[in-house]
């Protein structure tokens, strides 16, 4: 009865006033690890957008850090940096990019391009990376080049020996890579063709390969929120590939997988995780992005169900056959946090309580109020499992009034142990090590007891 | 008074209402076919009928603004207008819910809102399009456009 009211009073506001209605929204914290609250899903009249207004960093301004960690910019000045990574000999990858131009196949596409063209998503890129270095030291990189150039909308980068591998929008590719080199003019080789096609709608790749470098692993988004460009569209989409380094072979090594933006090996494990990008558009708190162990073979449920056999009634014809089999996550995130990018935290430098779990970059929401995400998080380890809460690291990416002076994608560690984290807004890439004022200091507390 | 209006300048809305009138009334056709089929392409015709039937519709309204204001409409037939401006706004509400992602941008909220447009504008259109005061005032107003036919009495 309460719902049909709140949804007659947001048809006549929709009407006119043009403008959506305040839902009642959760606490994120209900919505962290294996049991996230799942309220009733609803149907909205008004698409909810609410996007955080670019508009970068200011001179001497950077996020900030939890109490023994420092941020500082590695280097900044860059064309909507998305990912970064750290060679062997200290070299730092940076790759610019962003997705190709999408089409328009209802208003609402156009539409929500604009708006979401605001919030800095729409910003030029490189397309293409770019090496760091820092010879002195100092954790700020000296000397850059271009790495790679005309690449189409790379996302992840892994080397493994001397092969490293790009995984751009339509294809994985592999290069030559000798330690020291600051620029690679060859074209790369093709080692198999990925989803891309004249829609691609989640257009990122993530890719990392195996503890043994014998297979790679990339991640494909689906083609749109919830088949809404029809299920012909979603052919090899929305899993997890694995692809043998081998011979190029591929095939599905997970599915129903809405969007994997990033892919990693637990250390103590062994094992494949990912942090995935859940639906959108049923509530300000469905569906939870998650962490994930990746199960070999398994379906995630996407699109007919979401955390195990909670049906999405938007998709027809259903499928209760692949419902019954779909598996719940691992770890909820909260909803619309947006994570792309994880890295974990074993081999940091950073302080002891960061050490045993991993980093998660949440980019933010376009579509929820209040905001959420526009962080870095750590979510505790324990036995290859996560054990505790997020804890948020870094913050400040937003202004007190919701303006976004950066947002974080890519997450990676240099080599001597501190973190790395792109913002695409802000076109910077920030290093957070454990702050030496504080790790020198008398009163620095133990960290180890309990 | 029949004089005189024999005399005016054509209206320029009824023929932007019908315009406006036909796509909101083919949108229940689309909706019909997505429903058949669940094909997302009947689903994205739908809502750019919606889409253009709106702009069209509020063009309707400028040329309303303008029949009346250089008097060549000087009573408003406002039971017409009322339901022409209902027509319009579940229309607006529609396309909302039509942008939606998948099935429920049709089923059932988007299929009922069209069916519900498209009686109002066929209940209305069986007297012409023109929002024109009096009885059987349209009919003969068209009437008198194409044939100028002799005035039907009040």
């Amino acid at each position: 009865m309460n719902a049909n009211l709140l949804r007659a009073q947001c048809a006549i506001a929709a009407i006119l006033l043009l403008s959506g209605c305040d839902d009642k929204v959760a606490d994120p914290s209900k919505q962290y690890g294996a049991h996230p609250s799942l309220p009733a899903p609803q149907q909205y009249i008004l698409p909810p957008m609410r996007i955080a207004f670019a508009k970068g960093w200011g001179t001497n301004q950077a996020p900030t850090a939890a109490s023994g960690l420092e941020v500082k910019a590695f280097a900044t000045g860059f064309m909507h940096p998305r990912q970064v990574y750290s060679l062997p000999n200290g070299d730092v990858l940076v790759v610019e990019s962003n997705g190709p131009k999408a089409p328009i196949y209802r208003p609402k596409d156009f539409i929500e391009g604009k708006v979401k063209g605001l919030s800095g998503s729409a910003a030029p890129a490189g397309n293409r990376i770019i090496l760091l270095r820092d010879t002195t030291g100092n954790g700020v990189a000296d000397q850059r080049s271009v790495f790679i150039d005309h690449l189409n909308s790379p996302f992840g980068v892994v080397l493994v020996g001397n092969d490293l591998y790009v995984a751009a929008t339509d294809a994985l590719l592999k290069f030559h890579y000798e330690a020291g080199q600051t620029h690679i003019g060859e074209l790369g080789e093709k080692v198999a063709d990925l989803p891309a096609g004249q829609i691609n709608h989640h257009w990122t790749k993530s890719l990392t390969a195996s503890p043994d470098g014998s297979k790679l692993y990339v991640g494909v988004g689906s083609n749109s929120n919830i088949t809404e460009n029809g299920m012909a569209a979603e052919e090899g989409r929305a899993a997890i590939y694995e692809i043998d380094r081998a011979t190029g072979m591929k095939r599905i090594y997970a599915s129903g997988v809405r969007n994997a933006t990033g892919l990693a090996f637990e250390p103590i494990s062994g094992k494949l995780w990912a942090v995935v990008n859940e639906r959108d558009e049923i509530g300000p708190d469905l569906v939870p992005d998650y962490l994930t162990s990746v199960k070999e073979n398994a379906f995630y449920g996407w699109p007919y169900s979401y955390f195990g056999e909670h049906v999405d009634i938007r998709v027809e014809p259903q499928r209760p056959d692949l419902v019954a089999k779909a598996i719940a996550p691992d770890y909820a995130l909260s909803s619309h946090v947006a994570p792309l990018g994880l890295v974990f935290t074993q081999s940091s430098s950073l302080p002891a309580d960061y050490r045993s779990g991993v980093f998660i970059t949440e980019h933010g929401s376009w579509d929820r109020s209040p905001l959420v995400g526009y962080k870095v998080v750590y979510v505790p380890f324990k036995d290859g499992q996560p054990s505790g809460p997020p804890r948020d690291v870094v913050s400040g990416f937003l202004t007190d009034d919701g303006k976004a002076l950066g947002r974080p994608v890519g997450i990676t560690l240099d080599h001597s142990g501190a973190v790395l984290i792109a913002d695409d807004v802000g076109n910077a890439v920030w290093r957070v090590s454990a702050a030496r004022h504080l790790a020198s200091g008398p009163s620095e507390p133990a960290r180890s007891g309990k | 008074m029949s004089n005189s209006e024999k005399n005016i300048e054509p209206l320029t809305h009824p023929v932007l209402v019908s315009s406006a009138a036909a796509l909101l009334i083919g949108t229940l056709a689309t909706d019909v076919f997505y429903c058949q089929t669940l094909l997302f392409q009947w689903n994205n015709f739908s809502i750019w009928l919606l889409t253009a039937g709106l702009i069209l519709a509020a063009i309707a309204g400028l040329a309303l603004l303008f029949d009346v204001a250089s008097k060549r409409l000087p009573v408003i037939a406002w039971d017409r207008f009322i339901g022409f401006t209902a027509a319009a706004l579940i229309s607006l509400l529609n396309a909302f819910v039509h942008s939606r992602d998948a099935y429920t941008a049709v089923v059932p909220d988007g299929f009922v809102l069209s069916a519900v447009t498209a009686v109002i504008l066929v209940f209305l259109g069986r007297r012409g399009w023109s929002l024109r005061a009096g009885p059987r005032s349209s009919v003969a107003k068209t009437m008198e456009f194409h044939a100028n036919s002799t005035e039907v009495q009040p």
